[in-house]
Formats: C-alpha cells, sequence, structure tokens
C-alpha cells in the first residue's frame, strides 16, 4: 500500500470531472439566458473530452506501472469499509487491458457527438462521466460489494442515455434494457450475499481461495450467468441489445457494444471460472450449446435485418458468442482468444457503429434500403467500411481473426461440435456484412438526396482512424495484448485447476 | 536461391506499393500505376531469374538408367532444402505459436516465379485494357494486393499466415470481381465468390484447429515432420502419445483416424479455393471482373492455391487413404464436369473459366494418387497458356468494344491477327499437342500427359481411384480439345456476325462502362487489334505456353526431379507413380493424343466446315445440351435449397426473437407492470435531475463512507 493511490485517481477523475460541469452550470445559471444553450453545449463537451482525455492518460500511468510479468492483482488499493467488506481496487492483465479499451473509447464518444447531439448536452456529457467511473470502477474492484455497486449503478447512466437520447421508441428501448439487467442482477445480489457470509467476506483473494460445496456453486453459477448472460448477451436474453442499440444515439451504442457488453464476459472470466469451477465445468456443455445458437442463429436473423443498426446489434451477439466458446473453453488459446475477442469487438464495433452514425447524422434514416451508391460520393467512408466490415468478418491481418481463431481452436479442444458450429458462423459472417455493404455503399445512387452527400468530415475522421489503425495494428501485432494478458489468462486457468 | 533481401523485394514490395493506390488523389494515377508496375515486374523477374537459376544449377540430364533408380529410391532421405527468414512474431499464445516468415524452397519458389511473372506481365497488360476505365488506381493497387497476399500465402512457414494469405486473396478477388461496383452482376458475383470461398474456409479453419489438437503446432516444419518420420504425439487431452500415422481422434460424432480428418478438412478449403466440384459455382460468374483479373486471379494463381496447399501437405496426404481417394475423385469429376459445361457455353471468358475448372480438376486428381510433381507440373505450365487464353480473350474483347458473346463474333482472325496467333498458341498448349517419346510438344503435352500417365499407372497399382480418374481424364482430354477449337472457331473464323449487331447489346456490362460507352460510340465499330502494351504480355506468354514444358520437363516430374524438389514434396516409399508411369502400356502415351486429334475433327466439322451443326444442336434443346449450357443447375439447385433455406431460418429465427422470446420475457413483463412503465415514460420530460441527484448523492455518500474510513485506517 501507500503511494498514491493511482487506480482510485482513474476511476472518480470522471465523476469529479461530472461534479464540476454541474457545479459550474449551477453557477452560471443566472448567465445562462445570454449565452446560447448551444455554447454551452459545446463548452460541455469540450470539458468533458478534457476530462476523459486525463482519464485517458491517467489509464495509461497505471498501465506504465502495471508489470506482465506478474499475474496477480497490482497497484492494490485497499480500505477497510465495513466490516469484513473493504474499499479494494487493483488491476490484473484482463482488467487493465478492458480499462484501457474504455478511457480510450469515451473520448471518441463525446467526440463523435459533437454535431449529433444538440438537446441537453450537459447532461449528457455528465452521464458519460458518470458511466465512465462506473465503468472503471467494475474493472478495479476487488471487493465483490464493491464491484456489485459499480456494477449495478452503471445501469443507470446508460438507462439515461438511450432513454433521453434515443430515438422515437426510446422508452420501451430502454425499459426493456432495464428489466434484463435488473433481473439478472437482483439473482447476483442474493448470491453476493451468500457468498460474503459463507466465505467470511468479499474480497476476491479470499474468495477465490476459498471452495465453494459443488451443489452450492451450481446455484451461485446460475445465478452470476444469469446477469453476465444478460449483459453479454447470450440467447436467449439478448432480445434487449437490438432495440438498444437501434435507439440509442451513435455514442451511446459505441459504448454499450464497446464497453457495457463485456462485463458479462469479464463476470465469466473473474467469477464463475476461478471460483466455482466445479459448476463452470458442469454447465460446459450447456454454455457451448448457448454460444452456438448465438453464432448461429443472431447471424442468420442480422441477415434479414432492414435496419443497419439492428443488424451490427446482432453481428455482436453472434460476436460475443465467440467470448462464450473461449471463456469456456477452459484452456490458455480459449481463454486469451475471448479477452482478445472482447478488445477486438470494442474497436470494431464501435467503429461500425460510427460508421452507420456518419450517414445517420446526414440522412437521419438508418434504413438499409434508403442508401446504395455510396461509394460514388463518399469514396474515404468506403475505404473505412470496408476496413471494418473485413475485420467484423474476421480477415486475418484484422483483429476480428486473432480473436475468432483463438476462441475456435479453443474451442475444438474441449468440443469439436463446438468448434464446428461455431466456424458455420464464419461463413455467415461473410454473407450478412457483404450484403450490407453493398446495399449500402455500392451500386448506383437510386435515392436523389445521396447526391449531395458529403465524404467524412475532420470530426469523424479523428474518431474513426485510431480505431482503423488499432485493428489493424492488434490484427498484425496481436503479442501487443497477448503479453499484458497472459499473466492472468494463465492465473485464471490455474485457481480453476484448483492451483 | 537468392539473398534474402532480393527476397524479403519480392514478397513485400507489392505490398507496400498498393498502399499507394490509398493516396491516387494526392499522387495521380500514373504514378500508382506505375509504381505498381514496376515493382511487380521487377519482382517476376527476380523470381524468375532465382527459378532459372535453380534449375540450371542442378546439373544436366540424368541417364535414363540412373534416373529409374533414382526415381525408386525412397525420398525419405532427401534432406529438405529449406530456408526460413522469420520477420516477427505474429500470434504467442503457449504452444500455439505462428511467425510472420518468409518460406523459401523449391515448392515457393516454383509459385514466386508463376505469381510474379504472370502478375507482371498483367500489370502491364491493364495499362492498355484499362485505359479508359476512371478507376485506374484502384485496379493496379488491388492488382498488387493481391499479388502480395499471394506470395504471403505461397511463403507462409504456417497454417496461419497461409490461412491470411489465403483469406488475402480472397478479399483481393472479391474486390476485383465486383471492380465494377456500380452494376448488380459483378456484386452478386463477387458475394457469391466471397461467400463460397468462406464455405471451403470452413473446412480449412477446421483443419487448422485439428492440426493444432494433434500437433499442438501450427508450424509446417514439427507437423510435417512429424508425418514423415511417423512420431508419437500426444494429442490434447490424452493421456498417451501414439504414432500419428495410427492415432485416432474424436471429430464430431466419431472416432476417426486423426490424418485423415485433417486430410479431408483441409481439402475442403482447396475445393473451395480451387473451385472444384460442389464449390465451383463462384468461378465462372467471377468472369464478371475484368478480363486481367481472370487471367492473373481465376486462372493462373489463386486458384491453384489448393493444389499447391495439397502438394506442399503430401506428407500428410502419403499417408492417408480416403482424403486421397476424396482429392482423386473430386478432381476427376470436376475435370470432366467442368469440360461438358464449358462446351456449351457461349460467353467467350466462361468457356476459358470451365476450362480452367476442368484443369485444376486434373491437378487434384493426380496429386490424390501420389504425383503430386506432377500436380505443380501442370500447375505451373497451365499459369502459362491459361493466362495467354484469357488475356488473348481480353485482348478480342477489348478489340470487340466489350463484346464477350462469341456468337456475336467471327471472322476476327484478319483484324486481329497477332491476338489470333497467340491464341492459337494457347489452344494448341492447353490440348496437350505433342509427339509421345520426343522432346517436341507445346508445354500441356508434357505436364498433362504426366498426369494420365501416373494416373493410369496408380491405377495398375491399386491407388483408391486411379483407374476412374484416368478414364475422367482422358475424356476430359477429349472435350477439352473440342471446346478448345469451338471457341477458336467461333471467334476467328467463319462468317463476321458482329456487323449486324449493335456492339452495346444487353449484356450485363452495359452500363458498367460509362467511360468505355463513349469509346464504343466514339469509334466505329471495326473490331482492332490490340495495342503493343497488350501484345508484349501475349508473346511473352506464348514462349511459356511453348517451351515451359520441355524445358522443365526433367526437373519437375523427370529425372531430376528429386533433387529439384528437394524434399519439398514427399512420397512416402511405397509411392513410386512416377516412376512406373514410365512402364504404362503403349497405347495410353497414345490415347490422348488420338482424343485430342478427336475433338479436334468433330469441333472443325461442326463449327468450321459446317458451322449450322453447332447451332442447331443448340437450338434444339435437348436435354443434354440443356444440362451442359445450365451447368448441370448448380445455381439453382443451391438456390432453392442453401440461400432460401438460410433465408428462410433467418426470417424464422428473427420471428421466434420478437414473438416468443420478448412475448414470454420483456413484453409479457411490461404488459403486468404497465403502470410502472407509464412512470416511467415521465423520465424524458425533465426528471433527469433527480436521477442525476441521485447519482451523484449516492456518489457522495459512498465518497463520504471512503474518506471516513481511509481517514480511520491511518
Amino acid at each position: 500500500m501507500g503511494g498514491f493511490p493511482i487506480l482510485s485517481a482513474m476511476t472518480f477523475l470522471p465523476l469529479a470531472g461530472a461534479l464540476i460541469i454541474m457545479i459550474v452550470r449551477a453557477a452560471t445559471a443566472g448567465s445562462r439566458e445570454a449565452s446560447s444553450s448551444d455554447t454551452e453545449g459545446r463548452t460541455a463537451l469540450l470539458a468533458g473530452l478534457i476530462i476523459s482525455g486525463a482519464t485517458f492518460i491517467a489509464s495509461l500511468a497505471a498501465f506504465a506501472s502495471f508489470d506482465a510479468s506478474q499475474p496477480g492483482y497490482q497497484l492494490v488499493e485497499q480500505y477497510s469499509w465495513y466490516r469484513n467488506i473493504s474499499y479494494k481496487m487493483g488491476i490484473d492483465g484482463l482488467s487493465i487491458s478492458l480499462i484501457l479499451l474504455t478511457t480510450f473509447l469515451i473520448p471518441i464518444c463525446l467526440l463523435a457527438s459533437w454535431n449529433s447531439i444538440h438537446k441537453r448536452v450537459t447532461e449528457y456529457v455528465v452521464a458519460f462521466l458518470v458511466l465512465e467511473t462506473f465503468i472503471i470502477g467494475v474493472f478495479t474492484a476487488l471487493d465483490l460489494v464493491l464491484f456489485y455497486i459499480f456494477f449495478e449503478a452503471g445501469l443507470i447512466p446508460m438507462f439515461l442515455i438511450i432513454g433521453i437520447w434515443g430515438g422515437k421508441d426510446k422508452i420501451y428501448a430502454a425499459f426493456k434494457f432495464f428489466l434484463y439487467t435488473l433481473i439478472g442482477s437482483l439473482l447476483m445480489l442474493v448470491a453476493v450475499v451468500y457468498m460474503y457470509q459463507t466465505a467470511g467476506g468479499s474480497d476476491f483473494e479470499i474468495l477465490e481461495k476459498y471452495s465453494f460445496d459443488p451443489n452450492v456453486q451450481t446455484w451461485l453459477w446460475l445465478a452470476f450467468m444469469a446477469s453476465f448472460a444478460v449483459k453479454l448477451p447470450m440467447w436467449p436474453v439478448h432480445t434487449w441489445l437490438p432495440d438498444a442499440h437501434v435507439q440509442a444515439p451513435t455514442a451511446g451504442s459505441v459504448l454499450l457494444a464497446g464497453i457495457l457488453l463485456k462485463m458479462g464476459g469479464y463476470g465469466f472470466l473473474r467469477f464463475s471460472l476461478p471460483m466455482f469451477p466445479d459448476a463452470s465445468q458442469l454447465f460446459q456443455p450447456f454454455m457451448f450449446a448457448l454460444a452456438v445458437i448465438a453464432i448461429v442463429y443472431t447471424s442468420l436473423v442480422a441477415w434479414r435485418q432492414t435496419d443497419m443498426k439492428k443488424l451490427i446489434a446482432y453481428s455482436s451477439v453472434a460476436h460475443m458468442g465467440f467470448v462464450t466458446l473461449g471463456v469456456f473453453a477452459f484452456n490458455e488459446a480459449g481463454v486469451q482468444g475471448a479477452i482478445f475477442q472482447m478488445l477486438s469487438h470494442g474497436l470494431i464495433s464501435g467503429a461500425l457503429f460510427l460508421i452507420v452514425g456518419v450517414v445517420y447524422d446526414r440522412m437521419h434514416t438508418r434504413e438499409i434500403a434508403a442508401y446504395g451508391g455510396l461509394v460514388h460520393r463518399m469514396p474515404v467512408y468506403a475505404t473505412f467500411f470496408m476496413l471494418f466490415t473485413m475485420a467484423n468478418v474476421g480477415l486475418p491481418g484484422t483483429s476480428g481473426f486473432i480473436g475468432e481463431i483463438l476462441t475456435m481452436v479453443g474451442g475444438f479442444q474441449a468440443s469439436t461440435w463446438a468448434a464446428a458450429g461455431a466456424a458455420l458462423g464464419v461463413i455467415f459472417s461473410a454473407v450478412y456484412m457483404l450484403t450490407l455493404y453493398r446495399r449500402t455503399v455500392f451500386g448506383q445512387i437510386t435515392n436523389p438526396e445521396l447526391n449531395s452527400i458529403k465524404d467524412m468530415n475532420m470530426i469523424e475522421w479523428i474518431c474513426i482512424a485510431p480505431l482503423a489503425f488499432l485493428t489493424i495494428l492488434f490484427g498484425v501485432a496481436p503479442n501487443l495484448i497477448f503479453n499484458i494478458t497472459e499473466g492472468s489468462a494463465l492465473r485464471i486457468l490455474n485457481l480453476m485447476a484448483g492451483g | 536461391m537468392l539473398p534474402d533481401i532480393l527476397i524479403l523485394y519480392i514478397v513485400l514490395a507489392p505490398g507496400l506499393v498498393a498502399l499507394t493506390g490509398l493516396l491516387h488523389k494526392q499522387i495521380g494515377d500514373k504514378l500508382v500505376m506505375s509504381l505498381t508496375t514496376a515493382v511487380v515486374l521487377s519482382a517476376g523477374a527476380l523470381s524468375l531469374i532465382q527459378l532459372f537459376a535453380y534449375v540450371a544449377g542442378l546439373g544436366g540430364h540424368a541417364g535414363a538408367e540412373e534416373h529409374h533408380a533414382s526415381l525408386v529410391a525412397a525420398t525419405t532421405g532427401v534432406d529438405l532444402k529449406q530456408h526460413i527468414i522469420t520477420l516477427m512474431p505474429w500470434i504467442s499464445v503457449g504452444e500455439f505459436q505462428a511467425n510472420w516468415a518468409i518460406r523459401v524452397d523449391t515448392l515457393s519458389i516454383v509459385m514466386m516465379a508463376v505469381i510474379t511473372g504472370v502478375s507482371g506481365l498483367v500489370h502491364l497488360y491493364s495499362w492498355g485494357y484499362m485505359s479508359e476505365d476512371p478507376h485506374k488506381a484502384r485496379f493496379f493497387s488491388y492488382l498488387s494486393l493481391f499479388t502480395f497476399m499471394m506470395l504471403m500465402l505461397v511463403t507462409a512457414d504456417n497454417f496461419i499466415q497461409l490461412f491470411f494469405g489465403w483469406e488475402g486473396v480472397g478479399l483481393a478477388s472479391y474486390l476485383l470481381i465486383g471492380f465494377w461496383y456500380q452494376n448488380k452482376a459483378p456484386n452478386d458475383a463477387s458475394i457469391k465468390a466471397f461467400v463460397t470461398n468462406r464455405v471451403g474456409d470452413f473446412g480449412l479453419a477446421l483443419g487448422i484447429m485439428a492440426v493444432f489438437f494433434v500437433f499442438r503446432s501450427v508450424e509446417f516444419g514439427p507437423v510435417l515432420d512429424a508425418v514423415r518420420n511417423n512420431v508419437a504425439v500426444v494429442p490434447v487431452g490424452f493421456a498417451e502419445a501414439s504414432p500419428v500415422r495410427d492415432l485416432v481422434i474424436p471429430f464430431l460424432h466419431w472416432n476417426l483416424n486423426a490424418l485423415e480428418v485433417i486430410g479431408v478438412l483441409l481439402f475442403i478449403g482447396a475445393m473451395g479455393k480451387s473451385a472444384q466440384f460442389f464449390l465451383h459455382v463462384w468461378l465462372p460468374d467471377a468472369m464478371e471482373g475484368p478480363t486481367p483479373v481472370s487471367a492473373l486471379i481465376h486462372a493462373a494463381t489463386m486458384v491453384t492455391a489448393g493444389v499447391y496447399l495439397v502438394c506442399l501437405l503430401s506428407p500428410i496426404y502419403e499417408y492417408t487413404f480416403y482424403a486421397a481417394g476424396m482429392i482423386t475423385i473430386v478432381g476427376a469429376v470436376t475435370a470432366l464436369y467442368a469440360a461438358t459445361v464449358g462446351m456449351a457455353q457461349n460467353d467467350i471468358k466462361r468457356v476459358i473459366a470451365y476450362s480452367t475448372c476442368s484443369q485444376l480438376g486434373y491437378m487434384f486428381f493426380v496429386a490424390g494418387v501420389g504425383a503430386y510433381e506432377a500436380a505443380m507440373f501442370h500447375l505451373f505450365t497451365h499459369a502459362f497458356f491459361k493466362a495467354l487464353l484469357f488475356l488473348g480473350a481480353g485482348s478480342v474483347i477489348h478489340g470487340m468494344h466489350h463484346e464477350q458473346d462469341m456468337r456475336r463474333m467471327g471472322g476476327l482472325a484478319k483484324f486481329m491477327p497477332l491476338t489470333y496467333a497467340a491464341m492459337m498458341i494457347g489452344t494448341i498448349a492447353i490440348i496437350g499437342l505433342g509427339i509421345p517419346h520426343t522432346q517436341i510438344g507445346f508445354a500441356g503435352f508434357f505436364s498433362k500427359d504426366a498426369i494420365l500417365e501416373s494416373t493410369f499407372a496408380s491405377g495398375q497399382a491399386d491407388v483408391m481411384f486411379g483407374q476412374v480418374a484416368f478414364w475422367f481424364g482422358l475424356i476430359a482430354a477429349f472435350l477439352t480439345s473440342f471446346y478448345s477449337w469451338r471457341l477458336i472457331y467461333m471467334t476467328f473464323h467463319g462468317p463476321k456476325t458482329w456487323e449486324a449487331h449493335d456492339h452495346h447489346d444487353d449484356h450485363a456490362h452495359e452500363d458498367a462502362h460509362a467511360a468505355d460507352d463513349a469509346h464504343g460510340h466514339a469509334h466505329d465499330h471495326t473490331p482492332h487489334e490490340s495495342p503493343l502494351v497488350m501484345l508484349v504480355p501475349l508473346a511473352l506468354l506464348s514462349l511459356g505456353a511453348i517451351f515451359a514444358g520441355v524445358y522443365f520437363y526433367d526437373a519437375f516430374v523427370d529425372g531430376n526431379n528429386e533433387t529439384f524438389w528437394a524434399g519439398a514434396i514427399y512420397r512416402a516409399a511405397e509411392n513410386h507413380v512416377l516412376h512406373d508411369r514410365h512402364n504404362v502400356p503403349e497405347w495410353v502415351l497414345y490415347a490422348p493424343l488420338v482424343v485430342t486429334i478427336a475433338g479436334f475433327l468433330i469441333a472443325t466439322f461442326t463449327y468450321y466446315f459446317n458451322r449450322g451443326v453447332g447451332k442447331r444442336v443448340a437450338d434444339s434443346g435437348g436435354p443434354l445440351h440443356s444440362l451442359f449450357y445450365n451447368k448441370w443447375y448448380f445455381d439453382e439447385i443451391y438456390q432453392a435449397t442453401f440461400v432460401k433455406g438460410s433465408a428462410m431460418l433467418g426470417n424464422l429465427f428473427w420471428k421466434a426473437d420478437k414473438k416468443i422470446i420478448d412475448g414470454i420475457g420483456p413484453d409479457g413483463v411490461v404488459a403486468v407492470t404497465k403502470a410502472s412503465a407509464g412512470r416511467l415514460s415521465k423520465m424524458h420530460t425533465g426528471y433527469l435531475y433527480h436521477y442525476a441527484f441521485v447519482i451523484i448523492g449516492a456518489a457522495l455518500v459512498f465518497g463520504g463512507i471512503l474518506w471516513l474510513r481511509a481517514g480511520g485506517a491511518n
């Protein structure tokens, strides 16, 4: 202990920033009549960018102090809180990589909102910053109660982002999102309380060492699974996702697909495998079945969509299926592949939602049929779109490939059926992505409104180009990630094996 | 072998120049075209120098006695001559290790020469062919990208980089087939190609997973060594080791021989890429791409990747019975099937496309019976004459202002004599004309006869399906001769049928070429010979189509074959097929010549002397002609089953999402708790502050506790 509590600082920096924005706003409320609300919005966005940028730098600083050769939790901060519950934070390779993804994507989200959000901008920025704190908290918490607070609290700002800045069915979507996640959460809460009482503490390291009775494990596993399966999401509790995405503003979708879904995969890796190893083994075939259904079923559904965002949302469910497959393969290739797939999907799906956002901002429709022939007016856009299309179908050389092949390699060792089923999804992903691309970008311009559509502007460039760069970088040199995550992946597998 | 730096140049430089296409707005089309062409041509020159130097270094002819002896000797004794340049690690996850690397051995030397040689000429040719296209920079950068990916494929030292190249050429192929993206047909064709290849890749990917499962490695070196030496391996999760050739692994519902599983799965990948029966449907449609693309990707190089893969993995296929048998039978069926369809097509490019498909079948069935060298030899010679035929056809299409229907050609020999000469050379090469027992013959003579003889010999030695393959191949040789001459006669001979038509017919390309239309209307419609920049590649390829066979015969499949391949291709000790082919009955040597002449005579009778016969057969719509003309109805069957079926399933699942899952889940709950939902909906009318207050309040309380506790701890 001792030293600067960098993790806490990083975690609460966005929340502090949000508070400052609120205070400044309240203080200037009197003079607000004079300045237009738009100016206020730009200022808030700018402040949000600075704060989230600082958070990104803070996370890089945390990463710089992180020693990838050590498998355990690092930079631990612990303060006794209430009885055996403590405020305990720390990171390992798994969490720092997801934290970096988070702090990297949030500034992009805010920047992407520059031209597309015009109402209640200050509140919007506040919601994002508050959400950022909760997400980072989820990944840094080393105490189950603390984790649970962050995990559940994150629900609220996301609920608001969809419910306030969403499209015309936002209430339905927000409510559906809320309902699904809440039910999962309640079941998890029961498990959390039980675990705390049985193991005599809620510290991860205590829980990891404690051997729960196999019968109890089954119930605990199911309770946690209920929550994580909704977040990931797994079939059949995935139906909130397409609605949430369609209604959410672009940045909300980026955040949702890019990070919030990863909490599910993180949960499986952090809790289900190391703490309930017997139950995880027991449910392996069940999880494989759900993973393969997710991959094949939602890929086929994605193909039939007429709404661009819905298509990509369904594609997200399919890609998260690979995460389930890899996690429950219980081997290094599978687990490393699953972690990589989460990061890679964060970049690729985030970029794809931004790509949809670019044309949505111009045309205000997500209907695929309203487009066609964009390449004639937007060649740069077409190039980026092609890159992410290929990344999404898992073309080698992009990060999408690495996660898919490794989770399948891992899955094959556990079940050839699962691997074969997942490999089928690789065919279908090509079908729906190429069809989408062809209908929107290729062909002749038939919609006259497209004749004057403009190519990507500077802000859109700044948002999308870094994602493109990383998608290729991690596709060509994935060891940059594996070097970080290897220790924690092996540690999780060791804990699972009882070591 | 060339110094490392030059090898690196050959493989990587095309990839780098491909990127210049992204900057074409800044640096101009001309610079992109010049850079890509210069780089690929120079890479081609270097690769050819490497190949010639390598062959020259082998020494002279081995005597007849001596070479028979060397062919009998077990190849296991030959040390693998291989040089690997490791660039950097790619994926390192536990035992799963794959590097970015360049593997130089005889196989990759041959492939490098074919790829960069043909690609360089195609780049050059495209200066003429694509001169009126508004997107030249994009075209050239795709061509170079393809070249790079193909080189990565053939120089990989592990399955993962091979897969990178494999899918990379698929991407380039997709982009180039759909190059004229304004139009429906190219878009359909490009997606069909990509998706069909993905079906093959499904097998390839599973095969790679099985390889890793069995060998705990994805690198060619350890994997193939283990098979060569029958090393005992311990698959993941297995308690004890067993020799790899006898290893049984669980796969899906069955327990199967590991090498058979791996062999079949990887071959499914090869079937997709090389357009073999069942997965061939994309190749004819790929002709929607510009013709130089067809020559490079869909004839000379990419489609041969499957053959390359099988030869590279010869150690595995040497010890499989069913997988090798599957290769033989699929290859033989493809050779025959594609030839029957080729006879009935009227689009000049489609005839050549089916011809490619058929020739690939030859390569596969001979590899299946164990004469991998003969497969590689045909791959090599075929690259020259098939690229020649395609570029020749491109020259015709260019001269005819984008007419592709042979029924609207005829009598062109007068108007484009040089193209005609090139096409004649290509045709004589593909039908394999030559005199048995001599060194006189065109390229195809040497490679095709090596194939048929080896296959016959394998049949005698009771190799699975060897007999069948021989007869299929022989019949296909007859059909090859027929459709090749039919093409020549319909295009270059007989009465001109093109004056009667407006050349901007109802073909799918009609509005593809806004610029070309202008070109067509600005000039008169008389066919014209192509410019020099297109004729030079034809001339150079003609040289290859004539001499590649006789020059390389000895090295590839005859006396010097062991020293030449230097272990890059492996044959089991009991596989003597290349030796046995010298002992086949005399009639086997003459049979190809006889059927070839028969095909020529029938074509000459029906399409030269009596042109009406062919038309009457076509018009009569007999069942056989309909079957061939409609490609055995594969497209219709696949459309009705796989495509419709998947769409139906997709719709069904989508309904299930909305009706069943949502109906029972959230919507059901919503209906029950309508009241609370109603209250929630007030949110957007201004209750935000309440929520924000709650969040911030909670955070403050939380922070407060934290503060106190932290203070208490000190």
